[in-house]
């Protein structure tokens, strides 16, 4: 008996042993690209970093001076609102397509392949997209109103302050919608077709069995979809970069664009640090959320030894 | 029967709308790419009177002036940007670091996946949590350390440093559908495997990984598309032609006054090619996969 435990023992052992080196080089590589850069950031976020001025602890003064300036507030106020419009958008457009391509119909491939489109151009080119698109004019948003006849003569899309943030709003719900799409699929197929066939029988309409079977199905993962586009509303870079480069004035300037120009434009580096680990919490809390909306056991299962 | 009639109706109506939605943009952008500026510039807008031509691309691939017909018509405008030639060696750099990244996801990602999918060990969960939501932290935080990391590695302007921050940002991704793909794998096999002594290394190259090659190659392909897309340590990392990736051109390029619409629209175009060839088999590979069978 004794000799039967070792050599489990031993078997058990080896396998640990190989479970450990063969997540090694992931665990490394993101552990020191993670760890390293967060406490780096909060450190110089305590501090006077700057081309110009000899490095000196700074207590909590860059945290002050970035919380209090006027052009934090207004990038937060630009970022909350851009977010608050676009994720309600974003999550219905996904659930209405995602619908429509649960279904089978005539030429269904293609449209799958068409709602990934916006998905797989880079976000920063989707900007330049549509800044030419919403171009005051000659774009073909203009136009096509034009030629409409619902206009008469070209609005100015991306030189009005209300309009511009009103185009980033669109170009972030057209960037965003594939993927929450994608994910509601996802849900909407694992629904049992029995459920369905069931309610059918009940005598259910198409309203009442999107509302009594398909809203329940999919709900865990509606909140996980919920979550992660308010986490890409809140820390969208790419799009107003390409777009309006947060303008114009500072209309459309967000929370990222402003660290980043805080950092890399105004050499700010520990007004940026701030910035950064202040984003950073906010994505800490989402993330915590997210984590609770999935199932346990979902992703790898039970945790033994 | 009305009902169903009704419920087609609606169903192709909405697939119309929604071809419409998503093309409009992206068909107005090929259609600048070939049409001369002054049709572009036209007001009312008269897109169709004028005649196609591939004068925007002949610029970029080979530096023949487009004439001046597809310049000048309706605007004196005379200047063209040498910039916008670059486009085609900032298509092949995306496409070399992302090649690399997409590799690397494939090595050390499906190596990595295998145990959390298969085996048990202390610290499991929350190793697994670490990796896959530390990708979740906006970007524009880390902007900063990984710039002076990347300084002090002396790899600023190089294919390195993008392939090691790309890999950095993809592999938790890689991790988390790999993983899936391997729990959903019938597992007698490789348990009559381990019973005849392999490691779980062995049985990873051997069994699970060849069974699991489409999915592989599909998470692969989408490693390469969200490193051909990643555009702020671009910005941050490229200093010149030597690494600069293709969104960061084509974002500096349309800032760039010297630089006609019709020029933006044909290096859009050809720029974006890559990731769309690869849209059909990361749907069917990848999306298909965890549709069917994973995260639910």
């Amino acid at each position: 008996m004794a000799a039967r435990e070792r050599v489990i023992r031993r078997i058990t052992g080896s396998i640990t042993f190989s479970a450990y080196w063969m997540i090694a080089p992931v665990v490394l590589l993101v552990a020191a690209f993670t760890l390293y850069p967060y406490a780096y950031a909060l450190w110089s976020s305590f501090r006077v970093l700057s081309p110009v001025l000899p490095p000196a602890f700074a207590g909590l003064k860059n945290y002050k001076a970035v919380i209090t300036s006027v052009y934090f507030l207004r990038a937060m106020r630009t970022t909350l609102i851009l977010t608050a419009a676009s994720v309600p958008v974003i999550v219905a457009l996904g659930v209405l397509v995602a619908s429509l391509l649960n279904r089978r119909f005539f030429g269904d491939f293609v449209i799958k392949g068409l709602v990934l489109l916006p998905w797989a151009i880079p976000t920063a080119v989707s900007g330049v997209v549509m800044r030419g698109f919403f171009n005051s004019g000659w774009g073909a948003f203009n136009a096509l109103l034009y030629m409409a006849g619902i206009i008469h003569s070209y609005i100015p899309w991306l030189d009005n302050p209300n309009l511009a943030i009103l185009v980033v709003i669109s170009a972030q719900i057209w960037t965003q919608f594939p993927f929450a799409t994608v994910l509601t699929l996802a849900a909407m197929q694992a629904i049992p077709v029995e459920l369905y066939e069931a309610a059918a029988i009940d005598g259910a309409g198409l309203l009442q069995r999107f509302f009594y079977v398909t809203l329940p199905g999919i709900r865990a993962m509606l909140a996980i979809v919920v979550i992660f586009e308010t986490l890409m509303g809140l820390t969208t870079f790419d799009l107003t970069y390409a777009l309006t480069g947060g303008g114009p004035g500072t209309a459309t300037t967000v929370i990222s664009y402003f660290t980043w120009s805080e950092s890399f434009k105004m050499l700010n580096f520990g007004n940026g640090a701030a910035l950064a680990v202040i984003l950073a919490l906010f994505a800490l809390v989402l993330i915590l959320g997210i984590l609770r909306f999935i199932p346990k056991g979902a992703l790898i299962g039970g945790e033994k030894e | 029967m009305m009902e169903a009639r009704g419920i087609k109706l609606v169903t192709y109506l909405g697939a119309i709308l929604l071809a419409i939605y998503i093309l409009a943009p992206l068909g107005w952008i090929f259609l600048s790419s070939v049409l001369p500026e002054g049709a572009i510039l036209s007001f009312p807008p008269n897109w169709f009177q004028y005649e196609l031509m591939g004068a925007n691309y002949d610029y970029i691939f080979t530096g023949k002036v487009p004439p001046s017909g597809a310049v000048t018509t309706a605007t004196l405008r005379t200047m063209i940007s040498q910039e916008v030639r670059l486009v085609p060696r900032t298509i092949l750099n995306s496409s070399i670091v992302a090649f690399s990244v997409m590799i690397i996801n494939c090595l050390i990602g499906s190596l990595a996946a295998y145990p959390f999918a298969r085996l048990r060990f202390r610290a499991k969960t929350p190793i697994f949590f670490f990796i896959t939501l530390s990708r979740l932290i906006p970007t524009v935080a880390l902007a900063l350390p990984y710039y002076l990391i990347v300084q002090k590695l002396n790899l600023l302007d190089t294919y390195g440093a993008l392939i090691l921050i790309y890999s950095v940002l993809t592999l938790p991704f890689t991790i988390l559908i790999l993983t899936l793909y391997f729990r959903g794998l019938p597992e007698e096999i490789e348990e009559a495997a381990q019973l005849d002594g392999c490691s779980p290394f062995q049985i990873l190259v051997r069994i699970a990984a060849p069974l699991a090659l489409p999915s592989l190659i599909g998470t692969g392909l989408f490693a390469f598309m969200l490193s051909y897309s990643e555009f702020l340590f671009g910005l941050l990392i490229t200093q010149s032609i030597k690494s600069r990736t293709l969104p960061v051109i084509l974002a500096t390029v349309s800032w760039n006054p010297d630089v006609t619409w019709g020029l933006n629209s044909a290096s859009i175009t050809i720029g974006i090619i890559p990731t769309l060839l690869l849209v059909v088999p990361v749907w069917r590979y990848m999306v298909k996969g965890l549709v069917a069978g994973g995260v639910y």
